[in-house]
């Protein structure tokens, strides 16, 4: 629209920076928390990684393209929740968003807690010479619970801070974070493989005590677990099999969109689209870039066989610790390149940022979606309540002691058979597939838009845009629901899909998992419970919950 | 019982004025309350191409228009989002891009028709039934409009005025707001509010029982976080800065007189209700552009809230 015709009035902003959303972008699919976190559990597969990261990436064009189509047409709305109840009406929108974004972020909470650990305690405590503190970080139960709370109260300061102050902290540790992990593919890419063999012996040794011969140790360790999963190449279907694992890292180009400011028009769309898709090509360049160096100095190989070698143990197959008997942090690795304590001690921290900028993630979305709930009267007034410094108190309440509790179910494996294998520390990817199914709710309504909110659709800056008389919101609605349905289909059925009905399959938290289904299935009861009794209690109260909901009559 | 159905922001947009006026029947309010923001913010021109050829720009996408039922369905389109058509030929845009003060006269004219239009169409619904309606236009709303709502007989201007509201509540209203970036119609300084604010509650018989009908919220209510803006009025951090930006001088009057319900708009992303102190504060936020109508719906007691809901509608 020419500026010519709109008048000074209150909110007429101009666009906001491409940079700056894809930062955001960048940050939520994080290549060093989420990224180096899942490849290093994919070390069974038979796709290669580089392979799996472009077909993946190809599909969540689709998703990025679903989201800046919905905040095209219903900006600043609220996201998933208001988008599907305006579009499907009822509970739906409420219990899956519920669930998806608030409930689900409960079981990342010890996730967050163990990246903690993995990415900054263990290794920053073994390079600063505190090898016994290291150790003990490493180990299973209480570290993983001790750093799960540290976690929490981060996030909680994250919280209390405000979404300003942490704007500001994400961008800063973006440019740290990159600076880090710029030294480490340079450090990958310049180092040789004999140097890192040499390295990874004396710094295994030196920082947490490993017996020498490390290296060998970690290769028969390795392919004892089975370490199998490519750099590159297998067949289209073994690729596709990596996927249902690998969107642990990359489903989330969209996490900060549904912020993004009122959009007047196909440029502002484009904006939108652009700083999540740019995110999402870059994220996934680096990705092979990462995967390259790694292959050029520690050995693809053996990079994976460290990988089969750690989470063999901490799943609970094998009962001896490792020969490294930390997790194999890739950025440790790479500082293992030099002996200068100096070097290795600032890249750690510079690393470290990568996680810091990431974590504030986990309760911000969480406390928006109970503050809307709370507004919409589905949940008591008091849990949007603000404190005397402007914290919500309450809501982070509801985040966090729901949060220990499944934090502690997590940490101590409960549930796990007498041989340790099983329990609820398998349920990692349901942590995905909660918020999968929430999408898959919102691709669905995103096909449907134009057909049920016609009017709606036609007044929005995406009325044009269409393929062979199609919207482009159906189409990318289709493919990214396809592709969420092919997801949710392989992890709930993945005994019968890929290991003959035998074992826990390929992702852990098929129908077989009890843990898994039941932690679903409660979170599901639970928002229901949470809609129905209250939609019954305001009922009592003189408020149709239905009512104030549908649309008023024009006429 | 009184039970008041509040909207706010709805920004010359036909579909949500339209709603509102049905609400109190939809909802079982007896009182409707609009708490300012009235008027669109742009005006789209419909190009004439001659015969019945049309060329309109809709959000950055071109429209040709060929037919009359085309030319209809786009006005209504237009005016669904809160702007205004304004026919014209490719002669007269090249004088209006020359002399853009012109574009002023425009707006003001067709601002003021469409205002007029919404009090005749009140008048006529509402004619023949008891609901009550208040209005105080907000900041981004010019002075002229107010003479066109005084003359309405069904819509009653409020601003600046204690407003008996029922046996139990008086209603203060304001629509001014404090300083924008935008140099808007109604705004000024913390302590020109301050005074403007006192003016009516010394005039309050029963302070305690009042509604605040204010358009800016309370600053660091929660009601009124909006992204923070660089120099060049861009959102910074891509809008995920939220910064608070509402009225300290209300703040304190709400502290000070401790008023039982505080309506607001202003910030259309601050939908929310929040407390200060006892006080109910309600930012309905607004969805103008997709022609829905947030609101609030607010049951009043004798000295409490019995039971409020925020709405969309």
């Amino acid at each position: 629209m020419s500026n010519l015709f709109v008048r000074k009035a209150t909110g007429m902003v101009r666009s906001w920076s491409v940079f700056d959303a894809f930062i955001y972008a960048f940050f939520s699919i994080n290549i060093v928390t989420l990224g180096f976190y899942s490849f290093s559990q994919m070390y069974f597969f038979g796709g290669g990684m580089i392979n799996a990261l472009v077909l993946s990436a190809v599909f969540l064009i689709f998703e990025i393209i679903v989201y800046s189509s919905l905040i095209a047409v219903m900006p600043r709305s609220g996201g998933d929740y208001v988008w599907m109840t305006r579009i499907f009406g009822g509970g739906a929108g409420f219990i899956l968003s519920i669930t998806g974004w608030w409930f689900t972020l409960w079981l990342w909470t010890p996730i967050y807690g163990d990246m903690l650990r993995q990415f900054v305690l263990t290794p920053l405590l073994g390079v600063l010479g505190q090898k016994d503190l290291a150790l003990w970080f490493s180990g299973k139960g209480t570290p993983l619970f001790v750093s799960t709370m540290i976690a929490i109260a981060f996030v909680s300061v994250v919280i209390a801070l405000g979404m300003k102050t942490y704007a500001r902290v994400q961008k800063y540790s973006f440019y740290a974070g990159m600076l880090g992990l710029l030294i480490i593919i340079i450090m990958l890419f310049t180092g040789s493989h004999e140097s890192f063999k040499a390295g990874f012996d004396a710094n295994a040794t030196a920082l947490f005590g490993a017996s020498s011969g490390a290296y060998d140790a970690t290769v028969k360790a390795g392919t004892d677990a089975g370490a199998t999963t490519p750099i590159s190449g297998g067949t289209l279907n073994l690729v596709f099999l990596t996927l249902p694992w690998l969107v642990f890292f990359n489903l989330w180009p969209n996490w900060g969109a549904t912020l993004y400011g009122e959009v007047r028009g196909a440029t502002d769309y484009k904006r939108n689209f652009s700083g999540m898709a740019w995110a999402l090509g870059s994220v996934t360049v680096l990705g092979i870039v990462f995967f390259l160096g790694v292959s050029k100095t520690i050995g693809w190989d053996f990079y994976m066989q460290g990988n089969g070698a750690w989470w063999n143990y901490a799943w609970g197959y094998v009962t001896n610790i490792p020969p490294l008997p930390v997790w194999p942090y890739p950025a440790l690795l790479a500082v293992f390149l030099t002996s200068n304590r100096l070097v290795q001690i600032v890249v750690i921290l510079l690393m470290s940022f990568w996680w810091f900028g990431w974590a504030g993630t986990l309760f911000l979305s969480s406390t928006r979606v109970i503050f809307a709930a709370a507004f919409d009267r589905l949940l008591p007034e008091k849990v949007a309540e603000l404190n005397s410094n402007g914290t919500p108190i309450n809501a982070m309440l509801l985040m966090v002691l729901p949060a220990i509790l499944v934090s502690y179910l997590y940490a101590y494996n409960v549930g796990a058979a007498a041989d340790g294998t099983g329990g609820f520390y398998t349920v990692t990817l349901a942590a995905t597939q909660g918020i999968a199914i929430m999408y898959f709710g919102t691709a669905i309504a995103a096909i449907i838009l134009p057909y049920k909110k016609k009017e709606l659709f036609n007044a929005s800056p995406i009325a044009q845009m269409k393929v062979a008389g199609i919207p482009m919101i159906t189409i990318a609605g289709v493919i990214f629901g396809g592709f969420l349905a092919f997801l949710l289909v392989e992890w709930m059925f993945d005994p019968w899909l890929n290991s003959g009905g035998e074992g826990p399959g390929l992702y852990g938290i098929s129908f077989k998992n009890t843990w898994s289904i039941a932690f679903l299935l409660g979170c599901y009861v639970l928002s229901a419970i949470i809609y129905y009794g209250f939609k019954a209690y305001r009922k009592q109260g003189g408020i149709d919950m239905d009512q104030v909901q549908k649309e008023i009559p024009v006429e | 019982m009184t039970t008041i159905f509040f909207a706010t922001d709805i920004h010359g947009s036909d579909i949500c004025w339209s709603k509102f006026l049905n609400a109190g029947k939809f909802y079982g309010a007896d009182t409707l309350i609009l708490g300012g923001d009235m008027t669109g913010k742009a005006v789209v021109p419909f190009i004439h191409q001659g015969g019945d050829h049309y060329r309109v720009t809709l959000l950055e996408q071109v429209y040709d228009i060929t037919t009359e039922e085309e030319l209809k369905e786009m006005t209504k389109r237009v005016r669904s989002r809160g702007y205004y058509p304004y026919n014209t030929n490719p002669d007269e845009l090249i004088d209006l891009q020359n002399k853009p003060e012109l574009v002023h006269d425009i707006f003001r004219a067709e601002v003021l028709r469409v205002v007029q239009q919404w009090m005749d169409l009140a008048d006529k619904k509402l004619d023949g039934t008891d609901m009550k309606v208040y209005c105080s236009p907000g900041n981004d709303d010019m002075a002229e409009v107010d003479e066109i709502i005084r003359s309405s007989r069904r819509v009653l201007l409020v601003e600046g005025q204690v407003t008996q509201l029922d046996a139990h509540h008086e209603m203060i209203a304001s629509g001014w707001s404090n300083r924008t970036p935008w140099d808007t119609e109604r705004e000024e300084d913390e302590d020109q509010l301050a005074a403007r604010y006192e003016a009516m509650i010394s005039k309050l018989k029963d302070p305690h029982n009042a509604i605040f009908n204010v358009h800016v919220p309370p600053y660091k209510s929660g009601l009124d976080e909006a992204p923070e803006l660089d120099k060049d009025l861009r959102p910074v951090l891509a809008g995920n800065s939220m910064i608070p930006v509402g009225s300290t001088a209300l703040r304190a009057a709400i502290e000070k007189t401790k008023p039982l319900l505080s309506l607001h708009g202003h910030i259309h992303e601050g939908r929310g209700s929040t407390r200060i102190g006892k006080t109910l504060c309600i930012n309905p936020g607004s969805m103008y552009e997709q022609g829905t109508l947030l609101g609030a719906i607010v049951k009043l007691g004798k000295n409490k809230i019995e039971n409020y809901v925020l709405t969309s509608g």
